[in-house]
């Protein structure tokens, strides 16, 4: 029998502008939190496929036809969720790099006039189970910082989107206490 | 039915061209339906896997507020976005793709009829019968199943005629019953009187000088057992072990090969490591001895009992009936002796001084001593024949009883056995007075994780309680270091001398009463009366059952496991075996069942040999070596011809063509040139041809085995029978250079063989010493082959390099693993090597050099395996070949390959002696049959 071996890429899709009605309307525009800014809803034009033609397209780009061939029949959206701007990709074990280096190099988000964003791997993991907690796991961070928000202490959006060391074990020892798998970098875990 | 409308459309398109076509009639729509059901089972679990497997989302309208960003939907966006991807992960876990037969524990799992639900264990049950419901798995019952062939069809057909026979037959005595209450009690005279007659229940006989009867059986089981003798426990071993063919038993016994389940390593673990390994060897023959003690030593001394310190003070112990004694039994022959087999004697205590006094005041009787011999059953008729012989010989006359069915045997060993011996068995007793001693040392032999650690051949003898009536087995308390004292202190002194009586088990009387067991439905209701989780109270009713325990050491010394052996009555051994292996050893798990190979393995990693396999020089080794043979030979012949060893076109190098001998057998005959056949045909081969043709022998070699497996030992002893076992201590007397005994013709050693380097040898493996020096380098042509035209002209064809001795020897010194390089000469120097920061034409000047300055290869090439095979020495000619190897693997013990093997001790005797007692006298080149390639090993008698 043959495995297919798979890797899981957990992506959240970062902004750093203020939305254009927003600045408009408001005459303060930086009442808008930080928290919010980076973490904005994606626009609801962005389908599973238009996602998918745009990374193979940035692949064939950068990797040519064999990239593209490698990537091609694999590569699926598992989960995408506009409102929270996260996304899940299963990729074959071996190009998973490609697809990874393709994210990288996208700074909008592939819809027509689409704003200038970031895609950020966040967990690469062989199951999607894994991948499935960890979006749960800063899904509750980021409401502990909301949270925090709204009480009026305005701490670090960017701890909360980074995972900075100690705060984040903190936070995720009351949060989950389950969670014993606690990367201790804030980047993705590499495991391919 | 869209197919044959529209056979290139298909999917959704055709069924809504068909809607358009012909309106929806209600047939055609049952017909659709029913269609759609018959893939119900795919496509429903398809639907099923696609739902678990897709996660929620909401539109990106939901996280914000009028288009702007907010904290409070932000928060919900979150929120519901926790709750899909966990409500995901558990509705994934819920449709979980393995099936249960997946779930079922590594030893326990199978391939057959994976689909049955019966074959899974009952708390997976109910969910295999879910997932069976659900995908529509076609299962069938045997039982309901219709009969295909005609043979099936009139063995049903006879089934269900004999179900109404039997059913008649009952009825018919239920009437009868009813009969003959409702008659007179008149009618009933003959049974009343009956009922007042007691008599005692009838004992078997054990007649003197004769063989005994098997157990009588029940008739159900009667028909199986004509050729053979079920163990006590064979009912449980035939489900959990591969037992010997029914046709085709051995040792005239259905003996259990090996267990079902995968056991090779944890047989290691728990012999070696943690655990314990559990053999019913009831098989094993015992025959009782009893006379004068005087006439009783004759009888041992002619049975090869001879050593000195038996029957001196050092062996008083023995005697008193406080140890064993194990050792190789001989007989004589015309001129010599002659090996038997092993055999453990036990002497029974005598009773002590007063009570014989007071029992016979009037006429002091001559002390009878008893003795009890414990056997292999294959040597269980020549020995039985030879005490007979002997015993009539003795005045005062020695009786011999044949005891194989009476007294029943278990086997442990492993760090656990100790341990398991001791949660079952429990010394039985009435009064704390009446406790025995021998009961009383073994209770407080926990914490003993070795037998060996025992005094060499300890033996206790004591009476134990039904371990029925404290079924299940519990753990028994762990001993803590305080104890440990105690422990060395009972282990050096050993007092199992005080208030010696007569052992039980060698009464006739107590091996009786221990066989009236209660039956286990008594043991049942009085369970049911009893306060769950204790043990059942003793009663009259449960007899003591008497057991004696021999604690063996390996026959090779060393810090490996002992062995220990358990005596009881042959009725006896059920009950204690069901709770032998329920019993929950305290380093987890419960004992492993083993069988005949596992015993074979134990014994092989001991590195010990196992009779009758590694003695072929004992009329039971022989006759299992032509077993052996006869049974590779029919392996070999059902492999297709391209894919088994063709002997003739074996090359062993320098021009040696063909196997050495037969190939499938550990070829003694050919290593001592005796005739092969039985006296009539070999004076025939004698006329054909008297020299040694090997095609000649190969042919007479497989009419051998066409005649079929030799039966008996009357059909058995041929040319085989002929060679002799010696043992290591009369082999080490030869070594000795006062001694001017000659070497007795076709006499051999069992060597245990372990590699130096590399190799692993397997059963039938040759075993040559190292090349002679000036042999090799004179040596003719073994075989006659053609000449090659590119055989170098220096060289004679078929002669071996003159420093093939040397070439091994060193594989021996430099003891590295890596042979390849070393061996092979190289055609030139090595160029010189490149500078690193050379440049380009540096470079090119460079590589141009080193081909030019290349030697001239030379031409012709030299044939391949002329001087070495692939870098490899050559393997000695066959003048070297000492014997061979029956028993070899890869030793999970050592960590590398070893085996057992026998050798001719004249040639060993040579050998040493031209190394002049150096290490290199007892090096060998072990060559596995049917390979040409030899390995350096080294040889030690066992």
């Amino acid at each position: 029998m043959v495995r297919l071996k798979d890797r899981y890429l957990l992506v959240n899709i970062i902004y750093s502008d203020v939305p254009a009605g927003q600045q408009s309307k408001g005459a303060s525009a930086g009442a808008v939190p930080d928290l919010l800014v980076y973490n904005q809803p994606t626009t609801g034009e962005l389908r599973p496929q238009l996602l998918l033609k745009s990374i193979r397209a940035e692949v064939a780009a950068l990797f040519g036809d064999c990239g593209a061939g490698a990537i091609d029949r694999s590569l699926q959206v598992k989960y995408l969720s506009t409102a929270t701007s996260t996304f899940i990709l299963r990729i074959s074990r071996s190009h998973y790099r490609l697809v990874w280096a393709a994210l990288s190099f996208m700074h909008h988000v592939p819809v027509r006039n689409g704003r200038p964003c970031i895609f950020r791997v966040v967990r690469v993991s062989g199951t999607i189970r894994k991948v499935e907690e960890e979006a749960v796991r800063r899904a509750k961070l980021l409401i502990l910082a909301a949270k925090r928000e709204m009480a009026g202490k305005s701490s670090g959006a960017l701890d909360a989107l980074l995972r900075g060391k100690d705060d984040a074990r903190n936070l995720t020892m009351v949060v989950d206490p389950d969670d014993d798998s606690e990367p201790e970098n804030g980047s993705a875990m590499n495991d391919g | 039915m869209d197919g044959r409308k529209k056979p290139t459309s298909s999917g959704a398109g055709a069924s809504e061209a068909r809607k358009r076509k012909e309106p929806p009639t209600v047939s055609g729509n049952n017909r659709n339906q029913a269609k759609d059901t018959h893939s119900t089972g795919r496509s429903l679990k398809r639907v099923k896997f696609q739902d678990a497997r897709n996660i929620r989302t909401q539109p990106s309208d939901a996280a914000l507020e009028d288009g702007r960003l907010d904290l409070q939907r932000f928060l919900n966006a979150r929120q519901f976005e926790i709750k899909a991807l966990e409500s995901s992960i558990q509705k994934c876990k819920s449709v979980n793709a393995t099936r249960v037969f997946q779930q079922v524990p590594r030893a326990m799992r199978r391939r057959t009829a994976s689909h049955n639900v019966r074959r899974v264990p009952k708390r997976l049950r109910a969910r295999a019968r879910k997932e069976q419901i659900e995908d529509n798995t076609p299962t069938v019952e045997a039982r309901k199943r219709r009969p295909r062939t005609t043979r099936a069809r009139i063995r049903a057909e006879t089934v269900k005629k004999l179900g109404i026979l039997s059913a008649k037959k009952r009825t018919k005595q239920l009437e009868k019953k009813a009969a003959a209450q409702g008659s007179t009690p008149s009618s009933r005279v003959e049974g009343t009187i009956q009922a007042t007659v007691q008599t005692r229940a009838p004992r078997p006989k054990i007649r003197r000088n004769t063989l005994n009867e098997p157990p009588s059986l029940k008739s159900k089981f009667k028909r199986r057992q004509i050729n053979k003798t079920w163990l006590p426990t064979h009912l449980w071993h035939a489900k959990r072990a591969i037992m010997t063919e029914p046709t085709r038993p051995l040792w005239r016994f259905a003996i259990p090969c090996t267990p079902t389940e995968k056991c090779y390593r944890p047989t290691h673990r728990a012999s070696g490591q943690k655990g314990a390994v559990v053999w019913d060897v009831s098989y094993m023959s015992t025959v009782g001895l009893y006379g004068s003690a005087q006439s009783l030593e004759r009888v041992l001394k002619a049975l090869g009992l001879t050593q000195e310190h038996l029957w001196s003070t050092r062996g008083q112990n023995w005697r008193a009936g406080l140890r064993k004694w194990t050792g190789l039994l001989s007989q004589q022959t015309k001129d010599t002796r002659r090996d038997i087999g092993p055999g453990t004697f036990i002497w029974n205590p005598e009773p002590p001084a007063g009570s014989v006094e007071e029992t016979n005041p009037e006429r002091p009787k001559k002390t009878q001593r008893q003795i009890l011999i414990r056997t292999h059953p294959s040597c269980f008729l020549q020995l039985f024949n030879e005490l007979v012989k002997v015993a009539k010989m003795q005045t005062p006359q020695v009786h011999v009883e044949d005891l194989r069915f009476e007294i029943g045997s278990i086997e442990l060993t492993g760090p656990g056995s100790t341990e398991t011996l001791l949660g079952v068995l429990q010394p039985y007793y009435n009064k704390p007075e009446t406790e025995e001693t021998h009961g009383r040392v073994f209770k407080s032999l926990a914490g003993v994780a070795n037998p060996a650690s025992l005094p060499t051949d300890a033996l206790l003898s004591f009476s134990a309680k039904d371990p029925r009536l404290s079924y299940p087995p519990k753990r028994i308390a762990v001993t803590n270091g305080s104890n440990d004292l105690a422990l060395l202190e009972l282990l050096t002194k050993w007092p199992v001398g005080e208030g010696l009586k007569p052992f039980d088990i060698f009464s006739r009387e107590g091996r009786y009463r221990a066989s009236q067991l209660p039956r286990q439905k008594i043991i049942n209701r009085r369970k049911g009366s009893n306060a769950p989780g204790e043990a059942i109270p003793v009663t009259a009713a449960d007899p003591p059952i008497p057991v004696m325990l021999l604690a063996s050491r390996p026959t090779t010394g060393g810090q490996a496991q002992g062995t220990w052996t358990l005596l009881a009555p042959w009725k006896c051994i059920p009950a204690i075996w069901y709770s032998l292996m329920h019993y929950p050893l305290s380093t987890g798990g419960n004992p492993r069942l083993g069988g005949l190979d596992e015993q074979r393995q134990v014994a092989f990693e001991h590195g010990a040999p196992w009779f009758p396999g590694d003695f072929p020089g004992t009329d039971a080794g022989s006759t299992w070596e032509l077993e052996q043979r006869a049974k590779r030979k029919r392996d070999w012949d059902r492999r297709p011809k391209g894919k088994r060893v063709e002997w003739k076109s074996l090359d062993l190098g320098a021009g040696r063509r063909g196997e050495i001998g037969d190939g499938l057998a550990c070829d003694f005959e050919y290593l001592f040139g005796l005739p092969r056949k039985d006296l009539a045909k070999a004076s025939r081969a004698n006329e054909n041809s008297t020299t040694e043709n090997p095609d000649a022998m190969d042919l007479d070699d497989i009419k051998d085995t066409e005649d079929g497996a030799p039966k008996e030992h009357a059909s058995a002893p041929r040319s085989l029978t002929m060679v002799r076992q010696m043992s290591k201590t009369s082999f080490a007397a030869l070594l000795t250079p006062s001694s001017v005994d000659k070497t007795p013709a076709c006499s051999v050693i069992t060597v245990n063989l372990s590699f130096i380097a590399r190799g692993v040898a397997n059963p039938c493996a040759r075993i040559y010493r190292l090349p002679t020096a000036q042999a090799s380098a004179v040596s003719p042509p073994s075989t006659e082959t053609e000449v090659p035209s590119t055989e170098p002209p220096f060289k004679g064809p078929g002669s071996l390099p003159k420093h093939l001795r040397d070439q091994w020897l060193k594989l021996g010194t430099s003891n590295a693993g890596s042979l390849g390089g070393g061996k092979r000469a190289k055609p030139g120097p090595a160029p010189p090597r490149i500078p690193p920061r050379a440049d380009l034409e540096v470079r090119k000047r460079l590589l141009a050099e080193s081909i030019l300055t290349t030697g001239p290869l030379p031409y012709p090439r030299p044939a391949a395996n002329q001087t070495d095979v692939g870098g490899h020495p050559l393997c000695p000619n066959e003048e070297d070949l000492i014997g061979f190897v029956t028993t070899g693997a890869f030793s999970l013990s050592e960590g590398r390959g070893t085996a057992i093997g026998s050798i001719s001790a004249e040639k060993a005797l040579a050998a040493l002696k031209m190394a002049g007692g150096g290490r290199e006298g007892k090096f060998c080149i072990v060559r596995n049959a049917g390979e040409n390639v030899g390995w350096l090993a080294r040889w030690e008698a066992v």
